[in-house]
């Protein structure tokens, strides 16, 4: 049984949910110490409420734990067929 | 069979997923049960209802930043308590697994909960476990439709409801009540409202047990923390082995048998579609529905209860029974110490922060009376519910003087005060080129609100 054989459906969630918890936890960390709305980012003047900034925050961490699990997912997957192709 | 499933575990795993209909299910243990989820069900859905002091009583309050836990507010500074509370959630999960096995999962989860509340109300418009694999393998016909149409609407409706409240523990629930009345959601309140809605929903209606067998980091290593005295739920094989079907009333022995019919009633009650006879697995979730449900039948047959039943590995083996183990004793007094540790530090919380800026464009200057000066930025943070007239004083060097424009320092409930203050020395006091001082503020009307800040100070030293 090598990973790649894991049905899609299961492959997506051990991507999606990790890194959705991972997200929680560094929004709650992140914004503990920083006030969205003294980081105007790169000086832009934008206007948005506080529900908003927290949010694309939360997304854009989801983001990356995303594209992290992801590279795990792949290394992995493709280590095995590897191993599996030289017959170990 | 139980050989078969241990040779192709990884396949069983990831197995296709087969619907699971759970038999319904009474008794003490689902009684209990029920209670539970109730209780949790309650609280969930009331909190946000709460008031306290004119406000609701638990909020977190983002554009605010404070949140707010009956008479405490709490701030960003006190991410502490926060992450304390979270690795003491997490010790509680290991004592209780250590003693008690898996009852978070079958009593307290929240996958559970709204898994049997969804369950419940499956039960009520599709039917009994029979008639619901019936109605899923009939042709379509228009009652088939009807029974489906009805049981998404009350699941979405209650989905929604479940959305909407975890949005009112961040918008006040009346404000978010009105907005939603008038129409005039945010789109992010809308955006939350929906995610956590349809969350519930696929989690609660169509995932539940694969949601512990694939998703839930907990029932992958909650195995670490068992020991042999740990409670499970088993079935006694010495007991009911070999199974096999007989009439009612038949005494086991008179037929060669054990006490096990065979009626395959706990398989049918299992919400995770296993088979408790099998041995410990790692998909029992230890809700116990196999207990009352075997006690049921043991009943009818006039055998004694408890052909499956709470128990520890050591019970089973017939050795002596350990509840005071030495892991749990560790887990017991590192939760004990912490706890009070928490309790001691929230009651000495002092409602009152400051924050010392050092003017970073100059290092020092000069008076006109030949003194040393620094300039400072001074943040002062009242964290209390009521406003407050401060003292400040600084102290570290002979003859330190303090100056500034504002002469009264007046801070409103939950806001932030900025003043600029000027230090000055005399340069013989300086014993180095840079020396520490101490800012300390005090409230004027209660002994309890004061609090120290570090600085340094400034002078041109050794280079003059
Ligand atoms: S419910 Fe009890 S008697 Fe029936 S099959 Fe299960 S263990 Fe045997
Ligand atoms: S085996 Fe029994 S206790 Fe375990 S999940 Fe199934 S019904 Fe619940």
């Amino acid at each position: 049984m090598t990973p790649d054989k894991i049905p899609f459906s299961q492959q997506a969630i051990s991507v999606l949910w990790p890194s959705f918890l991972t997200a929680i936890v560094a929004t709650g960390i992140f914004f503990s110490a920083f006030n969205p709305l003294d980081l105007a980012p790169f000086n832009l003047d934008i206007d948005i409420s506080p529900l908003a900034a927290y949010s694309i925050g939360f997304f854009i961490f989801w983001m990356l734990a995303t594209v992290s699990s992801l590279g795990t997912l792949y290394f992995t997957v493709s280590n095995c067929r590897f191993l599996s192709k030289q017959g170990q | 069979m139980a050989t078969s499933q241990e040779n192709n575990g990884e396949q069983v795993l990831y197995a296709a997923h087969k619907k699971i209909y759970p038999r319904e299910v009474s008794g003490y243990f689902t009684r209990l049960r029920v209670l539970s989820l109730v209780t949790l069900l309650g609280i969930y859905y009331v909190t946000p209802l709460l008031q306290w002091e004119g406000r609701q009583a638990i909020l977190f309050d983002l554009p605010a930043r404070k949140f707010y836990l009956f008479g405490l507010t709490l701030w960003p500074q006190d991410f502490i308590y926060l992450a304390a509370l979270l690795i003491l959630a997490g010790l509680a999960l290991f004592f209780f697994t250590a003693l008690l096995g898996r009852i978070w999962c079958g009593y307290a989860c929240p996958q559970t909960v709204w898994t049997e509340a969804y369950l419940w109300m499956e039960r009520k418009i599709e039917g009994k476990r029979t008639q619901r694999m019936k109605l899923d393998k009939a042709p379509t016909t228009a009652k088939k439709i009807r029974t489906k149409v009805l049981k998404h609407t009350v699941w979405i409706a209650f989905s929604l409801w479940t959305g909407f409240t975890f949005v009112a523990y961040f918008t006040p629930v009346d404000e978010l009540a009105n907005k939603l009345l008038s129409l005039s959601l945010g789109p992010w309140e809308t955006f939350w409202i929906l995610f956590y809605s349809f969350a519930t929903y696929g989690n609660a209606g169509f995932m539940r047990e694969q949601v512990c067998m694939y998703m839930c980091p907990y029932a992958r290593f909650q195995g670490a923390m068992f020991d042999s005295d740990t409670l499970i739920v088993a079935y006694q094989p010495e007991r009911g082995e070999p199974r096999g079907s007989r009439r009612r009333g038949v005494a086991p022995t008179s037929v060669g048998l054990g006490d096990c019919i065979d009626c395959s009633v706990c398989v049918q009650v299992c919400p995770t579609g296993i088979d408790i006879r099998d041995g410990l697995q790692y998909e029992c979730i230890a809700c116990s529905a196999c207990i009352d449900a075997c006690d049921e039948i043991m009943d009818k047959m006039s055998y004694p209860r408890g052909l499956i039943r709470y128990t520890t590995e050591n019970s089973v083996l017939g050795k002596a029974q350990r509840v005071l183990r030495p892991r749990i004793m560790v887990y017991a007094a590192i939760l004990l110490l912490l706890c009070g540790l928490l309790v001691a530090h929230i009651s000495q919380r002092v409602a009152l922060d400051l924050d010392v800026i050092r003017d970073r464009n100059t290092l020092y200057r000069e008076t006109r009376d030949g003194l040393i000066e620094n300039v400072y930025t001074l943040k002062i943070l009242n964290m209390d519910s009521q406003s407050h007239r401060y003292k400040l004083w600084a102290e570290g060097i002979d003859g330190l003087k303090l100056a500034s424009d504002q002469t009264e320092i007046v801070v409103e409930a939950g806001s932030v005060y900025q003043i600029v203050v000027r230090l000055q020395a005399d340069e013989l006091n300086l014993e180095a080129r840079s020396v520490p001082v101490s800012f300390y503020l005090q409230a004027e009307d209660s002994n309890h609100l004061s609090t120290v800040e570090e600085a340094r100070f400034v002078g041109p030293g050794e280079t003059r």
